[in-house]
């Protein structure tokens, strides 16, 4: 994940593998002591092998894959370019922007939207769970749900700063960041306020 | 002047953040203190609802014993006095060494020792050897199981069909494949063993009436109805299925279909019906409950048989709507993760619906013998016959039980065993005894097929008057 493999242009095989790193650990296939130039050409007719998998709920792991922190952090990154290149926004307007678009994003995507958009082997244990209780099988404080804890509070320290701790970015910025806060703490796993999104 | 610019921004960032207020100030300090929790905070999992200890838990654990391998039985368990039968279960069938006329398999229309069904397997044999050596995905698919499924679909008149290998798996299979944890299931409560397993692998809320009593399971239905209106974001996820059998095996009786098809349209729910037993049997074509009643197909959300009684084959069918079949091909368990049905058997299922097709005539036949063969055995002392004159599957239960279960099966089994030292070969309906929801007594189980002679029944009505005479008397 260093600015290598941007520069460089690495074998078919080895980045394959290297995305699917944890399949390789479940499947016990170790392609990268192949050479690179024949690796790519077998490549091509052994498309699908590592990628099998037997995890009965396969959102629970996605968090855990190899690339998606750094995938995620270069989404923020792009939102954020993306709003610095509209003419019309000043830097403050900008930051809480992307700090309230980012936080949006995330409780919908984490804490509003439900269950599985694939049948799972389980009969429907996730039908009524976010992606956040879902997450690691609903055990919590693991890596990626303390990266995606500390990631709006980074961005709100970030968009603090760059306002100017101007009062009325302030309370935008902090009813954001609580909403997006509040649903990952333990105590509110699973549960359901004034029972919206319940079913 | 860019650089100027850039460097004049950050010093009036730096100068704001010396003159920033303090409740922002002290807002920001608790939240690096609270990730400072967090990247020290330790995994743990959220404490499930146990009511036990670690203490208690070690108490019994302790206490434990492990139960013998073999449980003791008694020398009398059915298990070890058991029949040999010598070549296959056709019309006579050799038990014990002794040749009897077959009145306890399901060979309703004498397709088991047919020379074209045979010839059709042979030659299928030949063709394509013994297994499939696979799952439908993976290499499994042969020629003869397409075609079996579209045959199938086109005589039911469904838009499609599905093959399984294994008939208890097809319905135990096809109904967890629609029914989820948190759906609604209303199914008769002399529903076969095979649903029995489908319901429980589907982890659904299961709701029981009383057999073929329309009016109990509309109370439910209507319960249910109430409970929805008080809820209806949940009602809205929920799914209602109701699971009827078209022909019960484990009574005889003919499930009232019209009924249900109104109470479907009334209360929103989905009817499964398994035709296991109808199959080839009810109907002027051999369509099932549906052509019985003159009920549209369509209105049958699936249909659930399989091949192992009236089509002499192995194996099992589902078909409705495309769109409802075609769900099954991956999320039914025993499609996707068993190996397919060997093709010789998808040959002789085949023949057996081309025999089926070109003499409808057989089906009438079959439903005087069924009507012969009940009226034979009214009025036998001590024994009741359950199941309605339609059907070729009677029993025959013991009028006053003794009151423990293990006598009525002995003297149900000295019957058998008198009746068929005459040469009729007999058997009690048998069932898993712990496993069932609704244990029904114990009964002997009288199967008619085509192949038996109109002497043949009248023996049989006498031989088994004369055993329950002998042994009840």
């Amino acid at each position: 994940m260093t600015g290598d493999a941007a520069d460089s242009v690495p074998p078919i095989g080895r980045a394959q593998t290297a995305k699917g790193g944890h399949f390789l650990e479940t499947t016990g296939v170790s392609a990268p002591l192949c050479p690179s130039r024949t690796v790519r050409a077998s490549e091509a007719g052994r498309m699908n092998v590592g990628v099998a998998h037997s995890e009965v709920n396969p959102n629970t792991r996605v968090m855990n894959s190899r690339g998606i922190w750094l995938a995620y952090i270069i989404l923020v990154g792009l939102l954020h370019v993306v709003l610095l290149s509209i003419p019309f926004f000043s830097i403050p307007v900008v930051w809480t922007l992307t700090n309230v678009i980012h936080n949006l994003a995330m409780y919908i995507f984490l804490h509003t939207v439900k269950g599985t958009p694939f049948e799972t082997p389980d009969q429907g244990k996730a039908r009524l769970l976010t992606h956040w209780e879902q997450m690691d099988y609903g055990l919590q404080f693991t890596s990626s749900r303390k990266f995606l804890s500390i990631s709006p509070i980074v961005l709100y320290l970030l968009a603090s700063f760059y306002t100017k701790y101007d009062a009325a970015h302030f309370i935008i910025n902090t009813a954001s960041l609580l909403s997006v806060l509040l649903p990952k703490l333990p105590q509110f796993h699973g549960v359901r306020l004034f029972g919206i999104n319940k079913y | 002047m860019a650089m100027a610019a850039e460097q004049w921004v950050l010093v009036e960032m730096v100068q704001a953040l010396y003159e920033a207020p303090a409740y922002h100030l002290i807002l920001e300090g608790i939240l690096i203190l609270w990730i400072i929790r967090l990247v020290f905070s330790k995994t743990y999992k959220l404490q499930e609802r146990s009511d036990l200890t670690a203490k208690e838990k070690e108490e019994l654990i302790e206490e434990w014993q492990p139960e013998p391998l073999v449980p003791p039985v008694s020398k009398n368990h059915p298990a070890l006095n058991y029949n040999i039968v010598s070549g296959p279960p056709t019309h006579n069938i050799v038990v014990n060494g002794k040749e009897c006329v077959n009145f306890a398999s399901f060979n309703f229309l004498g397709l088991l020792e047919n020379p074209r069904v045979k010839a059709a397997a042979l030659a299928s044999l030949k063709k394509y050897g013994v297994g499939t050596c696979g799952p439908r995905g993976f290499y499994g698919t042969f020629d003869v199981h397409l075609d079996l499924e579209e045959r199938l679909a086109t005589f039911m008149r469904t838009e499609e069909a599905i093959i399984y290998s294994y008939g208890f798996s097809t319905i135990a299979s096809a109904i967890p494949a629609y029914s989820k944890r948190g759906d609604i299931v209303f199914v008769d409560s002399a529903a076969c063993f095979a649903i029995q397993k489908g319901l429980q692998a589907s982890r659904s809320d299961i709701k029981l009436f009383k057999h073929n009593d329309v009016a109990d399971l509309e109370r439910l239905l209507k319960e249910q109805e109430i409970e929805d209106q008080k809820n209806p974001r949940k009602a809205r996820v929920t799914r209602r299925f109701i699971i009827v059998e078209g022909l019960y095996m484990n009574t005889g009786t003919i499930c009232p279909l019209p009924e249900l098809v109104k109470l479907k349209y009334k209360y929103k729910a989905r009817i499964f019906l398994e035709e296991s037993l109808s199959f080839g049997v009810l109907g002027e074509h051999g369509r099932g409950v549906t052509e019985h009643y003159g009920i549209n197909i369509d209105d049958i959300d699936l249909i659930s048989a399989n091949m192992e009684n009236a089509l002499a084959s192995v194996g099992g069918f589902c078909c409705g709507r495309s769109f409802v079949v075609d769900h099954q091909r991956l999320s039914g368990q025993g499609y996707c993760f068993s190996a397919s049905l060997p093709p010789l058997l998808a040959a002789a299922a085949i023949e057996a619906l081309n025999i089926m097709e070109e003499n409808p005539g057989i089906f009438a036949v079959l439903k005087k013998k069924c009507q012969h063969i009940h009226k034979s055995l009214q009025g036998i002392s001590g024994l009741r016959v359950v199941g309605e004159p339609l059907s070729p599957a009677l029993h025959l239960q013991l009028e006053e039980s003794t009151g423990s279960r293990e006598k009525d099966v002995q003297l149900l089994q000295e019957i058998i065993v008198h009746c068929m030292n005459e040469g009729i070969a007999l058997t009690q309906a048998r069932y898993l005894d712990k496993e069932e929801k609704c244990l029904p007594p114990p009964s002997i189980r009288v199967v008619v097929t085509v192949e038996q002679t109109e002497e043949e029944l009248e023996k049989a009505a006498s031989t088994i008057r004369e055993a329950a005479q002998a042994v009840l008397l």
